[in-house]
């Protein structure tokens, strides 16, 4: 992990919206089981944190 | 027997988990939609099975919650009887 140091550079961050998209019903997951190990019967919120993607 | 007998309550509480946690997931789709048809059948198939696998349990080894009580054995007070949690009961 890089160490930012948010402070130092806040008033160069551009003013953001933020949103949550609205999820919609597809399927669930079949292996219930699995399902109960991932955190999400939802295939579409599976989103396992890597600690990669943020960076940058 | 009693190894048997063991593996199979600790199958059904596992069982009894993983559907209750399809039901508090989709409890939690339905509060944020709750005019979505699909869900709410769904949520009530999962519901009727977590009732009929809570009954099992009672049957089987003794309530998991007290509305389940008189799915037990009638003889026996099973809810003050069996293992506590932190003795090792479910």
């Amino acid at each position: 992990m890089q160490d930012y140091s948010f402070n130092e550079y806040f008033d160069r961050f551009p003013l953001a919206m933020a949103y949550v998209p609205w999820q919609h019903l597809s399927s669930i997951f079949e292996d219930l089981d699995a399902a109960y190990k991932k955190g999400t019967i939802f295939p579409e919120l599976e989103k396992p944190f890597t600690g990669r993607r943020c960076v940058k | 027997m009693n190894n048997m007998m063991n593996s199979e309550k600790e199958r059904l509480y596992h069982d009894i988990g993983v559907i209750d946690f399809v039901v508090v997931e989709m409890t939690e789709y339905l509060d944020t939609h709750p005019t979505d048809k699909e869900a709410m059948e769904y949520l009530n198939h999962y519901v009727r099975m977590k009732n009929q696998a809570m009954r099992e349990y009672a049957m089987k080894f003794g309530p998991l919650r007290i509305s389940d009580a008189d799915s037990c054995n009638q003889n026996e007070w099973k809810w003050a009887t069996q293992d506590w949690p932190w003795n090792g009961g479910c």
